[in-house]
């Protein structure tokens, strides 16, 4: 394990070049060519890590108790009603219309319109209590439920948006409208990474088979807005070569290559002493890290250190690229190796018809993985430095989309009044369920969390004032909470 | 070329130039010096939005309000700085008084409460925001290019020293690549420096002339325009349905290339539909306003599509014309430019006669102009006839017929389909019949209409003329008035960026309050009136600039203390140099190889690109069915765009989802991996390789070819041991491993010419591929 992870701009001035991925040895080492500190301060400064040009993290005032971040991102608004959110009051009401009290002029997506007179719909599975902190689960998640001691269950989340696109950016940069730096992103630039070998920030998608209604993933869940775009999310592709280019040309040998790419870095370091240009100094460190990568994703990928019992522990899709199992043991690889911020995609929650049907296939997929993934950094004693965050972008209404008496059609809305997210590690209390709906699963009522809370909490984990970090950006201060937020203190260990 | 080892012996800390700064004897300007501080630490409690945020019942931006007696005393009481409050509050050290609220973590700099403080003394003397003045040619000295004499006025106040000139190689290295986005062949290479020889003030006109004329330079002026149009092959969101909107963006080559004034450009995008007299090509211009995204997600509310096409049109013109970012007012006034949401919302008036309702998701949504020639409408018109027919027997037949009919329809309405996409149809503007009334949307949502609203434009900018049914027309022709203070400031910055990769306001896309003051601001301005006064030629202005010595300077760092001084080298003393847009590196690389193929316009292309990648995104929904032959080789320009996923080979482009007017220019490895590995650099080396191998049998020749060919020039003695070395170690590598050499050179689909040694040729391939990936060929220098 890297013991440099999440340096800091007023770490050592060694730690920072390390920051930069540069790696200054090796290029002395080759190209005997000098290049003062101020050029690598400028270098630093038109990056915006120092605040030289917009950049504005301040000295930490926050212990920072997650320094990696594994968000298990759920497309499509999991429903929290059939899954985490007992309501016994469902079962009572039960084909019954919704009540009038608790609909107050929300608004609905279109498949809805006008929710007045539509019917309650019980949850699908039963729901059990389990593990010593007696949360419930329902038996969609048998795996989850056996860590349920190691989860903190939000389950008063509330966003504003209300459609699939708008809901996600929302919750992943704090906009309904794409363009904003995505969390991961200003973690990114906020932090800069602990890998050497690795991108800082890394998402991987999936989609389980047989899934009829699948949303796209759009570059901007992960982008980096208005910040540099070195600091936006590598996005690994779910095949043989998740990164792309990766692969020497055929013929081309690895050998060949290197002594290339060092006569590559002799002929830009000659063109560095003429022009004084100090991107030159980055694009001879930016080669080196491409090379880097060449080998260590290549061996990140390759999953013939990993014994047969934890390949096992993540299901029999593990060994599937593309898949969601495949993706969370590539989640864990990434954090050992100091990758900073990994965000996984799973599409598919969107059962507007489906409850009966792909939800099962929904929960298969990703029930296990998820739950192997925590149980895996636990043994490995990387969950208490790293938080692991599962949800999706809103839940799904308490009553029925569809027809009652069409059991195999079974469906429910978009619901942006109360879902639930589970949070694990990184220095949030295991065991607990925080915050409540109502006796409906519609509004948040008890400690209610808002999508900017939940944020802020997520920023403040890593050690970061949600307030200070912040980048000039048209002449504004923009910050990922814009100017909401709270911390959910009562989480934290 | 001779190297010049000069180690750069920097100081410790770098310091950037200070914009805004009280120095001693120099006199305080209300929008230079005053006004940012203000905007930057004050307007976001005491600026002009009046809905919310605003503290103390005081506007700072107001002047009338800031210097008002209150309670007996005053905020700011001009002459006397002791007695104003500001500065009270400014240097308080009470946390319950302090301003700004020391929560904010944002405390002045005492240099900035020093200006504020002489400013007050002063007089407090109000002003206007510098970028809402009248555009005023300043005065320059007529023995001098006027842009270098402006330029050399604020080197003359630092004491930096300007660099010499580039040698003549890097100059028209630099020419053809900013100019026609191609890099010079060897044979205009060596004309132009011979000709510079003998007289280089010639040399450079005609060069100019010469690059200003190619159909290539229409095609680079093209690139930046799609990119702030947000134009795009596809739809965009669930379904990315594909378009035909490439007639326009053929309409903007062409336009270009036979140099339509910029004011003939403005109106003819903005509104083209409703000139007297319009012709086919002023509709088809109107494209620009349609090129936004189109929602076809199911549960969409058609209401609030339409209401998000309207914003996107009007954002868009507020970007790329008033340099303005009139999103905030979507919900809220303005925190610190005088924009209410009102005028938000006259402006999206303006747009908001479009007959589109948002429903459906049609990437032909009416009003569509058809361009095709009549042989392709003909048979068009005459199949849905045939349609038509078959359906109407289809609906009288008896039992037993239908069958047969069924399958007929079948048949026709395929013939159809394929004739239809025969006949490219670009969405256009049209405004409707009846007008529609335009809300002030609360929030910006589309069901919380307010206030009702008419068009019109905010007054601060200047007056909307004329009088009488005001409509996109109208606007347009406001837009070039004269009088506007903006748009010819926000035109000549961008092409200025072009040139110089930072615009003499940074943010292109904000000229508002909060933007920098421009440090050369005497030289904005000659640019704007130039402009404006020369018919908005966009030619003539693009070689006035190239032509000056300023654009013509070395761009390497002479001396280390001008560059710890000016590391963005916003003073001029030296040229530009910055890594070249990544479509540029494209089109160099196969121009270098003699694969680029020239033809300009048509349908989009699909070159190389690694498998799987639409199919991920699409769920399978869309397979990419890469082109062959020549089309594999056109400019970029022509490539595909598909708006959720663009093409893979380009980086740090406009995502062509809303208007990008600002460049990216990061390095990170991604990037690298692409030009060392993708199939069109292994190609083009591959190529290229073949050429310099047939070119000659002497080495040092085949050397100078490549250098020719990627960087404009030959490796000097140092460099060319470099590359000897490269290519020694490709040939024992590819000696040592058989068939190594035939696997590299069957990349690419070009054939590989006869008669060449494999191992040779391979060596000489990669050597090629190293040298594409060169900071200097990927640079404009």
């Amino acid at each position: 394990m890297n013991a440099s992870h999440f340096l800091r701009p007023d770490s050592p001035a060694p730690l920072r070049e390390h920051q930069l991925g540069i790696n200054r040895r090796h290029f002395f080492g080759r190209a005997a060519t000098g290049i003062g500190t101020a050029a690598l301060a400028s270098l630093l400064g038109r990056d915006g890590l120092l605040g030289a040009d917009g950049g504005t993290l301040p000295a930490p005032n926050i212990a920072p108790k997650a320094k990696r971040i594994i968000y298990l991102f759920q497309n499509g608004g999991p429903t929290h009603v059939d899954l985490f959110d007992y309501k016994p009051r469902l079962h009572q009401l039960h084909g019954k219309a919704v009540p009038a009290e608790y609909l107050g002029g929300k608004r609905f997506s279109t498949m809805t319109g006008d929710p007045s007179g539509k019917l309650m719909l019980e949850p699908v599975e039963p729901f059990k209590q389990h593990g010593q902190s007696g949360a419930w689960v329902s038996a969609f998640m048998p795996h989850t439920a056996s860590i349920a001691d190691d989860l903190c269950f939000l389950k008063s989340l509330h966003t504003d948006a209300i459609n699939h696109a708008p809901a996600i950016s929302f919750l992943l940069s704090g906009a309904q409208i794409p363009g904003r730096p995505t969390m991961g992103a200003w973690l990114n630039y906020g932090l800069g990474t602990g890998s050497q070998d690795l991108p800082g920030f890394v998402v991987m998608t999936s989609v389980s088979k047989g899934t009829s209604c699948g949303q796209i993933f759009y570059d901007f869940y992960w982008g980096s807005g208005f910040l540099p775009t070195r600091f936006q999310g590598a996005k690994f592709r779910g095949s043989r070569d998740p990164v792309l280019y990766l692969n020497n040309p055929d013929g081309l040998s690895p050998t060949l290559r290197r002594g290339l790419l060092d006569d590559l870095a002799e002929l830009n370091g000659m063109k560095l002493n003429q022009t004084g240009d100090p991107e030159i100094e980055t694009r001879i460190a930016q080669y080196e890290m491409a090379y880097r990568m060449q080998t260590s994703v290549p061996e990140l990928t390759d999953f013939s250190d990993e014994p047969e019992h934890i390949l096992a522990m993540y299901g029999p899709q593990v060994r599937e690229p593309g898949t969601f199992a495949y993706n969370c043991l590539m989640a864990r690889r990434l954090a050992e190796r100091g990758v900073g911020f990994i965000q996984c995609m799973h599409a598919g929650w969107d059962q507007h018809n489906s409850l009966t049907t792909e939800l099962y296939n929904q929960c298969r997929d990703t029930d296990q993985p998820s739950a192997a993934l925590v149980q895996d950094l636990k043994m490995r004693g990387l969950l208490d430095d790293t938080l692991v965050i599962w949800g999706g972008e809103f839940g799904r209404t308490p009553f029925i989309q569809g027809d009652l008496a069409n059991r195999e059609r079974w469906g429910r809305d978009h619901h942006p009044y109360a879902f639930t997210s589970w949070l694990a590690g990184g220095g949030v209390k295991p065991g607990i369920t925080y915050g409540a709906s109502d006796d409906l699963g519609f509004n948040a009522v008890e400690n209610p969390v808002h999508v900017h809370d939940l944020q802020a909490t997520i920023l403040h984990l890593s050690g970061i004032d949600h307030e200070r970090l912040t980048y000039r950006f048209q002449g504004r201060y923009f910050r990922l909470t814009d100017v909401h937020g709270r911390v959910v203190r009562d989480i934290l260990a | 070329m001779p190297l010049r080892p000069f180690q750069l012996l920097f100081a410790t800390l770098f310091l950037p130039i200070v914009l805004t700064s009280a120095e001693p004897g120099r006199e305080v300007l209300f929008s230079r010096d005053v006004l940012p501080i203000l905007s930057d630490t004050c307007f976001q409690c005491h600026g002009p939005d009046a809905n919310k945020g605003r503290k103390g019942d005081l506007r700072l931006d107001d002047e009338a309000d800031a210097k008002r007696e209150r309670d007996g005393h005053r905020v700011i009481a001009a002459g006397n700085a002791d007695a104003s409050e500001l500065v009270r509050r400014l240097l308080s050290d009470d946390p319950e008084e302090q301003m700004p609220p020391p929560d904010l973590g944002r405390p002045l700099t005492s240099t900035q409460i020093a200006t504020l403080r002489q400013w007050i003394a002063e007089g407090a003397k109000w002003g206007k925001h510098w970028a809402f003045e009248r555009i005023e040619r300043p005065a320059v000295p007529e023995t001098a290019h006027p842009i270098d004499a402006l330029v050399q006025r604020g080197l003359d106040e630092t004491g930096m020293r300007a660099n010499p000139l580039a040698p003549p190689e890097t100059l028209i290295r630099r020419l053809s690549l900013d100019l026609t986005g191609i890099p010079p062949t060897p044979g205009e290479a060596a004309a132009f420096q011979s000709e510079s020889i003998r007289n280089p003030q010639s040399a450079i006109q005609n060069a100019v002339d010469r690059l200003l004329a190619s159909p290539a330079y229409g095609e680079r002026l093209a690139w930046d325009w799609l990119e702030a149009a947000r134009y795009a092959d596809s739809n965009g969101y669930q379904g990315d349905n594909e378009r035909t909107m490439w007639p326009w963006r053929d309409w903007v080559v062409e336009a270009y290339n036979k140099n339509l004034p910029y004011d003939q450009f403005t109106m003819q995008q903005l509104a083209g539909d409703l000139l007297p007299s319009a012709t086919k090509e002023h509709i088809l211009a109107t494209g620009f306003n349609r090129n936004h995204m189109i929602n076809g997600e199911g549960g969409r509310i058609a209401e609030e599509n339409r209401v998000d096409y309207v914003m996107d049109m009007t954002e868009t013109m507020g970007t790329v014309w008033l340099g303005l970012t009139l999103n905030c007012c979507r919900c809220h006034d303005h925190k610190f430019d005088p924009l209410t949401q009102a005028d938000y919302y006259r402006f999206t008036a303006f747009f908001n006669q479009t007959p589109v309702t948002g429903a459906g998701g049609s990437p032909q949504t009416a009003p569509v102009l058809e361009i095709a020639p009549p042989e392709a409408i003909a048979p068009r018109d005459a199949a849905r006839k045939v349609v038509a027919e078959q359906k109407a027997l289809l609906a009288k037949a008896a039992e037993g017929e239908k069958a047969a009919l069924e399958k007929a329809v079948a048949d026709a309405e395929a013939k159809l389909k394929s004739l239809e996409t025969a006949v490219p149809k670009v969405m256009v503007m049209a405004d409707q019949k009846e007008k529609r009334p335009t809300f002030i949307l609360d929030h910006g949502l589309y069901d919380a209409p307010g206030e009702e609203v008419n068009v019109g434009v905010p007054a601060a900018i200047l007056p909307l003329l004329g009088d009488g049914e005001l409509d996109r027309l109208s606007l347009a022709q406001w837009l070039v008035s004269r009088e506007h203070p903006l748009t010819a400031r926000v035109a000549v910055n961008r092409l200025w960026q072009m040139l110089f990769g930072i615009g003499l306001v940074k943010t292109a896309e904000d000229f508002g309050v909060q933007a920098e003051y421009p440090l050369q601001r005497e030289l904005l301005d000659w640019l704007a009136a130039e402009y404006i006064e020369s018919g908005w030629d966009t030619k003539a202005l693009l070689k006035t600039i190239v032509t000056s010595e300023t654009y013509r300077r070395s761009s390497a760092i002479e001396s280390p203390s001008d560059f710890e001084n000016d590391p963005e080298n916003r003073r001029l003393a030296r040229g530009p140099r910055f890594r070249m847009p990544s479509w540029m590196i494209r089109d160099q690389a196969l121009a270098a190889a003699g694969l680029l193929q020239r033809g300009i316009g048509g349908n989009p292309v699909f070159p190389y690109q690694p498998a799987g990648i639409w199919d991920e995104a699409t769920f399978g929904k869309k397979t990419y069915q890469q082109s062959s032959g020549s089309d594999l080789y056109r400019r970029s320009l022509y490539s595909f765009w598909r708006r959720i996923v663009g093409p893979t080979e380009f980086f740090d482009t406009a995502k062509r989802q809303v208007c990008e007017v600002n460049p990216l220019r990061t390095n990170t490895p991604m990037h690298a991996l692409t030009t060392l590995n993708s199939t069109t650099y292994v190609e083009a080396a591959r190529v290229l390789a073949g050429e310099v191998i047939k070119s000659s049998g002497d080495e040092n020749a085949r050397f100078t070819l490549t250098g020719q060919r990627l960087i404009g020039r030959a490796p000097a003695a140092e460099e060319a041991a470099i590359w000897k070395r490269s290519l020694a170690r490709a040939k024992e590598a590819f000696a040592k491993e058989t068939g190594a050499a035939a696997k590299f050179l069957a990349e690419g689909e070009s054939k590989t010419p006869a008669g060449l040694d494999p191992a040779e040729h391979a060596a000489w391939a990669a050597l090629c591929l190293n040298l594409m990936n060169l900071d200097e060929t990927l640079t404009k220098e």
